[in-house]
């Protein structure tokens, strides 16, 4: 299946995706930057469809967007911010830190620009149908046992939760 | 080879039998009553040891390895994903002996904190599974995953003390300031995957060989290796990447102050090496300027700063935070393009020995810890030798370990050091670190100096449990004797080195 | 010369002996003084009976004795110990001075006694350690191990500044030895071995290495260690604070044993290894040795201290030593020897009576003192002996050490020779004095009249001392018949001059 107006959604999503990223750390409404930070994690979710990688993306919508944000919103709505949506965004030195940024941006830019011949030119060759059967074959046969610790880090940070926060254990 | 095989069982086995014994003291937990929680212990203990049973298992195939006349190769197992050779038996044995150590001293800490929940033991084993995924990993993925294990179990141990202000501020700057460095670590791992096309650590040697081919432009391979590095500089506390280790060290319960400072340090110690020597190898011309200014950085800042600290765990940090310097000059050591053998024998000797110092150390300031009195400052030890003579006697070993002379442990790891050092001719860097060395001395004696030469401020009696004296006793004795007579230990580390696969690697085999 | 395990015996019986102490039961402090004593004066017999071994010729050149095992593989440390003229005598120099210092502490220490005598016992058998070491490993081993017992020895039962003065002394000496541990190490990286003799020919063979650069810096690293021990001038600062705050049993292995290390390593090491580098730079460590026996008399002569009086004349004595050493000459290297076993029984035997005296009023101060000969004659007596001892009579050890040395002085520069020897007149000044405004002239203090006369075990201390000042000045060929060959043999080595060939043979 051809890919259709590739450039064009591209730029889209991408543009959204800036956007709301400035939109997270500039609303003063933490519910606000919270939905910004949604939108941001659905147009990476387009993105990654674009580049076939359709399982990706689903992860990327039903357990970052609707767990994790969830999650988030869940703590923001619960706990009290009148105070918080008022208050300027921007600490006393985001000057040093617009300079910063903007000198690692322009060294990246440059590793990109100069580096750009490293990577191999590859495209996608994988039709998507298969995409997360490969991702599954990989998961379960070559990366085994990462998958099982990883299974062991998830239940690790979940009796760390339970250590701090409970009040008698 | 895709799959689950019979090889991979055992070679996985220290790691399960860990996790089973794990879920078995969170679930105990859960059925006994206060009084008798020191049950845990136990179950952690015999979780230890039967998981260092199945290391011997796995020594003992090198064994008939090297009996059938092979040239020793590692294992693979779960499709190349872990590589258990000598270098990693060596590591897994220096975490479970770490672990057991520890808990040894945790009991009556705990206790007497009024935190003697089952989670701590149950977390401990955890965090030496990561580790020992860190130490055996040949693949990015699980050497990352390994990595986060070891962190976030010790994030949550450092926070472990939850009514302790500290313990909690400890453990959120470790958490925020490690998820943050792990994050960049990643991005790292990204580029180096993304220019090797696998995450198997031989794959990106190879690509990255012909990557630094003359004529190629360097930069993406430079920025995975800054990024990367930068990460793995964070865990092991290097300046100027160190910020969190005081405040961390400070914070935590004494006895993981003294888990993290070793078996911590130990395990990104051999992270760092997997990446530096297996992976990044061809990459040593690049690495070895970098390294030169960390080290440099590392000794100074964290000499320097220990000399003014009134608080006992945090002049700790910052000498760990010194040792730290002198065990990177070990990786320095050598030609532009390839490590020198003596350099690497003396990380691992370093890390033998310091564990059991570091340990030492800590379980000391661990058992002054009364009611009332949290035991880390220095004026708490004033006159610890007339109230627990064998203790301050103890203590002063472990400090002049720590110092570096002989006939005590330390001096054997400064000693190959400095050794492969002035034979790859870096007589500069020898020069300073001899220098910082003797700088050291002078914080070290202050803390001998409290202990002897002055008065006690309170007459109670410091009670040691003996958990404590167990813990005490082995670390004491193995620094005594490693250092009298260090044959067997050498030897030791002397079969570890022989992690032959790599070709860049091959030339350490001796 | 056949291999014998009486060299480690020596060695390690006092550890022994420690070892078994800290299992006598705390309290029986009795029984802890008793045990000392009679393991270091076993110790003193059994090394006193090396000299008279049969079979073992110490007035043969080369190594008369020696123990070679192999201890550690990789890398290659062995365990290789070596008695010849030179580290025999200095070894039983300490073995004669520990059982005395044992006496000397009898009543003056009074809690955590067993702590003491096992801190002594262990600092006897690092020192002896020291000497006896050939595989440079070894040696710097013991070399470090001598610093703990040292240290804690100051700091635990010295006097009023005794905790800065054991950081101060134990700094120094530390950041100095690490600078020889970088030099044996580059040695061990171009060699493969840390044994002197193989490394030694190793150097004859490399004389682009031993006359260079690199061995110029070698001879400095060994240098910059040795020079904080001996100590010689500016490196000194240490040697009074160190000597002043420490107990008396510790002043006097210090002055008596621990100050020789500096000087046996020049010997051994610095100049055995690189003669070459040590006869280039012998011009300025002349000077500095000369500048430290001028310069230690004249503040001696102004210390209102008694004991700092004698710790800086331990400076100037010692720059006679260090004089002796850099002239290359026979006569001035075997009088250096000889001076630093004349320099251990004289000047120990000093700190042994100022500790007497301390014991007594409790002050250092010569002002307090005064016409304590009327009191007590017995003390006065050996004082003065001791005293001319030090001074170098002609008679007593003093003499015989300083003669050669400054015969060798004048041979190696006319202008050495006259300065040493006004060094001897600066001693005679401020020890004379010292002893006129102590013993004679007119008791100001009332407090001086009630004080004891000299008890039997101070002067069961005392005889031996004074015995051996007075053999050793009429009857030196005992010790100098086997310093000799060892000293000759040190010296084929460096590069004949003209005025060396000529063997002091008229002067013994």
């Amino acid at each position: 299946m051809t890919p259709v107006a590739t450039p064009f959604f591209f730029y889209f999503l991408s543009a959204i995706a800036l956007l709301s990223g400035l939109a997270v750390i500039t609303q003063k409404n933490p519910v606000h930057s919270a939905l910004a930070l949604i939108m941001t994690l659905l147009s990476l979710a387009g993105l990654y469809l674009m580049l076939y990688a359709p399982f990706v993306a689903g992860v990327q919508i039903i357990l970052y967007a609707g767990g994790i944000m969830v999650l988030f919103l869940f703590v923001i709505m619960l706990v009290s911010i009148e105070k918080s949506s008022r208050e300027y965004q921007f600490n006393h030195q985001w000057h040093v830190a617009a300079l910063a940024t903007a000198v690692l941006g322009g060294l990246l830019i440059y590793v990109y620009v100069r580096g750009r011949g490293i990577f191999p030119n590859r495209e996608a060759v994988l039709p998507e149908t298969l995409n997360t059967q490969q991702v599954s074959l990989h998961l379960f046969n070559d990366y085994l046992l990462p998958f099982e610790i990883a299974s062991l880090l998830l239940l690790v940070a979940i009796v760390g939760a339970v250590v701090m926060a409970k009040k008698r254990i | 080879m895709p799959g689950f095989h019979r090889g991979d069982y055992l070679l996985a086995l220290p790691m399960m039998l860990l996790t089973l014994f794990a879920l078995g003291v969170l679930l105990i937990d859960l059925l006994l009553d206060r009084s008798s929680k020191v049950i845990n212990a136990w179950a952690a203990f015999a979780g230890l040891a039967f998981s260092a049973a199945a290391v011997h298992n796995i020594q003992r195939a090198f064994a008939d390895q090297a009996a059938r006349g092979e040239p020793s190769s590692p294992f693979f197992a779960f499709s190349g994903t872990l590589m258990v050779d000598r270098f990693a038996v060596f590591f897994f044995y220096l975490f479970l002996a770490a672990a057991a150590i520890t808990i040894l001293m945790s009991v009556r800490y705990l206790e007497v904190e009024d935190e003697h929940h089952g989670e701590y033991y149950a977390l401990i084993l955890f965090s030496v599974v990561g580790m020992m995924c860190m130490a055996a990993g040949n693949d990015l993925i699980l050497l990352f995953i390994g990595l986060e294990l070891m962190a976030v179990s010790t994030y949550i141990l450092v926070g472990f003390l939850r009514r302790d202000r500290r313990s909690n501020e400890a453990a959120l700057k470790y958490l925020l300031l490690g998820a943050f460095s792990s994050g960049i670590f990643a991005y790292g791992l990204s580029l180096l995957y993304g220019l090797a096309g696998s995450t198997n650590l031989q794959q990106i040697s190879m690509a990255l060989g012909n990557a630094m081919a003359p004529g190629k432009a360097r930069v993406v391979p430079a920025v995975a290796l800054v990024t990367t590095a930068a990460g793995l500089f964070f865990k092991i506390a290097a300046v100027p990447f160190h910020q969190w280790a005081p405040d961390a060290y400070e914070g935590a319960p004494t006895s993981i102050t003294g888990f993290m400072s070793v078996a911590g340090k130990a395990s990104a110690w051999a992270l760092l090496l997997r990446i530096f020597l297996f992976a990044l190898g061809p990459m040593r011309p690049l690495y070895v300027p970098i390294l030169v200014f960390v080290a440099i950085a590392t000794m100074t800042g964290g000499n320097l700063a220990a000399l003014t600290q009134s608080n006992v765990k945090r002049l700790f940090a910052y000498s760990s935070i010194a040792h730290v310097g002198y065990i990177m000059l070990g990786l320095i050591a050598g030609t532009a393009f390839l490590p020198n053998p003596d350099g690497i024998r003396g990380i691992l000797v370093y890390l033998l020995v310091y564990t059991f110092m570091n340990l030492g150390v800590f379980g000391v300031i661990a058992s002054l810890r009364r009611r009332d009195i949290i035991g880390d400052e220095l004026d708490d030890l004033n006159g610890l030798f007339f109230k627990a003579p064998t203790e301050a006697v103890l203590m002063l070993t472990f400090l002049l370990s720590l110092a570096g002379i002989p006939p005590l442990a330390g001096f054997y790891g400064k000693y190959f050091i400095f050794l492969a050092l002035i034979e790859s001719g870096h007589y500069a860097l020898a020069t300073l670190a001899v220098i910082y060395v003797a700088v050291s001395a002078y914080y070290y004696l202050r803390v001998a100096n409290a202990m002897f030469m002055r008065t006690a401020g309170d007459r109670v009696p410091v009670t040691i449990s003996p958990g404590m004296w167990a813990g005490l006793a082995i670390t004491g004795a193995a620094t005594v004797v490693i250092g009298i007579y260090p044959e067997p230990f050498l030897r030791m580390v002397n079969w570890s080195m022989h992690v032959a696969q790599n070709p860049t690697v091959a030339q350490l085999l001796r | 010369m056949t291999p014998t395990a009486i060299i480690s015996i020596v060695t390690f019986l006092p550890l022994a002996g420690g070892i078994i102490l800290l299992a006598l039961p705390r309290g029986a402090e009795n029984a802890v003084r008793r045990w000392a004593l009679f393991v270091t004066v076993l110790e003193f017999f059994a090394a006193a009976h090396i000299a008279f071994m049969p079979g073992h010729h110490f007035s043969m050149s080369g190594w008369a004795m020696e123990e070679n095992y192999a201890w550690i593989s990789t890398p290659a440390i062995r365990y290789h110990v070596v008695l010849d003229g030179i580290s025999l005598w200095l070894v039983i120099l300490t073995a004669f001075l520990t059982p005395l210092c044992v006496l000397i502490s009898w009543r003056s220490v009074h809690d955590r006694v067993k702590e003491f005598f096992f801190l002594l016992l262990v600092l006897e058998t690092a020192l002896t350690g020291v000497f006896v070491a050939f595989d440079l490993f070894l040696f710097y081993f013991f070399w470090e191990a001598t610093l703990i017992p040292m240290a804690l020895l100051i700091g635990m039962y010295g006097h009023g500044r005794r905790i800065y003065a054991s950081v101060k002394f134990f700094l120094y000496t530390a950041v100095a030895s690490v600078f020889m541990l970088v030099a044996i190490l580059w040695l061990y990286a171009h060699t493969g071995s840390f044994d002197f003799t193989v490394i030694q020919p190793w150097l004859r063979s490399h004389p682009e290495v031993a006359a260079g650069n690199a061995g110029l810096w070698l001879f400095l690293g060994f240098f910059i260690a040795f020079a904080v021990k001996v100590p010689i001038f500016p490196l000194h600062t240490w040697l009074p604070d160190a000597h002043v705050e420490a107990p008396t049993a510790g002043s006097v292995l210090l002055a008596g044993v621990l100050l020789k290390m500096g000087t046996y390593g020049l010997l051994r090491f610095c100049v055995g290894l690189f003669p070459e580098a040590a006869r280039a730079q012998a011009g300025w460590i002349n000077v500095l040795a000369i500048i430290g026996i001028i310069y230690g008399a004249l503040v001696a002569m102004v210390q209102p201290s008694l004991k700092k009086l004698v710790a800086y004349s331990s400076v100037s004595h010692l720059g006679f030593v260090v004089l002796g050493i850099f002239t290359f000459t026979a006569a001035g290297t075997a009088g250096a020897v000889y001076q630093m076993l004349n320099h251990g029984v004289s000047t120990g035997a000093l700190f042994i009576l100022v500790g007497m005296l301390y014991e007594r009023r409790h002050t250092f101060e010569i002002s307090e003192f005064g016409g304590l000969a009327s009191r007590m004659p017995v003390y006065a007596a050996f004082f003065v002996f001791i005293t001319l001892s030090s001074i170098g009579l002609p008679l007593l050890n003093g003499f015989v050490g300083e003669f050669l040395v400054l015969s060798g002085a004048f041979r190696d520069r006319a202008i050495y020779g006259i300065l040493g020897a006004s060094g001897v007149i600066w001693s005679a000044c401020y020890m004379l004095w010292m002893v006129q405004r102590v013993f004679y002239g007119e008791n100001r203090n009332p407090a001086n009249a009630l004080l004891p006369d000299a008890s039997a075990r101070e002067k069961l201390t005392l005889w031996p001392l004074s015995a051996m000042a007075l053999i050793m000045g009429v009857a030196p060929m005992i010790w100098l018949s086997s310093i000799n060959p060892p000293v000759e043999q040190i010296l084929k080595n460096v590069a004949p001059a003209s005025h060396m060939a000529y063997v002091a043979g008229g002067q013994k």
